[in-house]
């Protein structure tokens, strides 16, 4: 699993989690959330899943892909530091 | 919504489980022969490419039980026998698939790339038994799902 995939996941888990704590907030429309809620969820796994198959993840990294929401920015950016 | 919401799961199911059923059981023949011509170079991208779809299909397979559980939440029927038998067998494929299928056609792959290395009878029984298993439980979670037993809409 490449690293471009676990990108794109992990922002479609942040902005899918913003868009439906939104909809909590407001409108509560029931579609919405039963649209994103599963797209979420299959971000969060797979940012998830694919973090846990990186060799070269060390195990705060694979830890902090759990974190709900942000989790798959954070591993990313423990992945590939601002300067390396 | 739960018409989209089963159109999307069935249709992940197909897509995503079924290149790993195919992939997964033509995967120890073909390790059986690159073990018995090691410099065969075809054989060994075979091994690749078949493991390659079996990763990457394993991880679109994420959607499956996710989509499922929104269908049968969205329809009112997460407390079915039924749903929790499938939903128990499909844990139990997953753990397969994840933590011995493709840990197994990894180390496989590695000692198949190494020239010269012993060839193991072993290993490629114990990936098709494994691949058997994982498809069997899929095939019974199939036939639950269109059964339902119990269920007061069954065929």
């Amino acid at each position: 699993m490449s690293l471009r995939h676990l990108r794109i996941a992990a922002h479609v888990e942040l902005i899918s989690l913003t868009i439906l704590l939104a909809n909590l907030a407001t409108a509560h429309l029931k579609p919405i959330s039963s649209l994103i809620g599963p797209a979420h969820g299959c971000a969060y796994l797979f940012v998830v899943a694919a973090t846990w198959n990186l060799k070269r993840a060390a195990t705060t990294t694979k830890a902090i892909a759990l974190i709900p929401g942000i989790g798959g920015l954070l591993a990313l950016r423990q992945l590939n530091p601002p300067r390396r | 919504m739960s018409k989209l919401l089963l159109c999307l799961h069935v249709l992940a199911a197909l897509l995503a489980i079924g290149p790993v059923a195919v992939a997964a059981s033509m995967f120890p023949k073909a390790l059986r022969r690159a073990h018995s011509d090691p410099g065969d170079r075809e054989a060994l991208a075979t091994l690749r490419i078949l493991h390659r779809i079996c990763r990457v299909y394993a991880a679109i397979g994420i959607a499956v039980p996710v989509l499922g559980l929104a269908t049968a939440s969205s329809l009112g029927v997460l407390g079915s026998g039924w749903l929790i038998a499938s939903i128990l067998l499909t844990a139990a494929a997953a753990a397969i698939l994840a933590l011995l299928i493709l840990p197994g056609q990894d180390s496989a792959l590695a000692a198949a790339q190494v020239p010269g290395s012993s060839p193991g009878t072993r290993s490629p029984a114990r990936l098709a038994m494994l691949t058997g298993v994982f498809n069997l439980l899929w095939a019974t979670v199939t036939i639950l799902m269109i059964v339902r037993p119990g269920s007061t809409t069954g065929v």
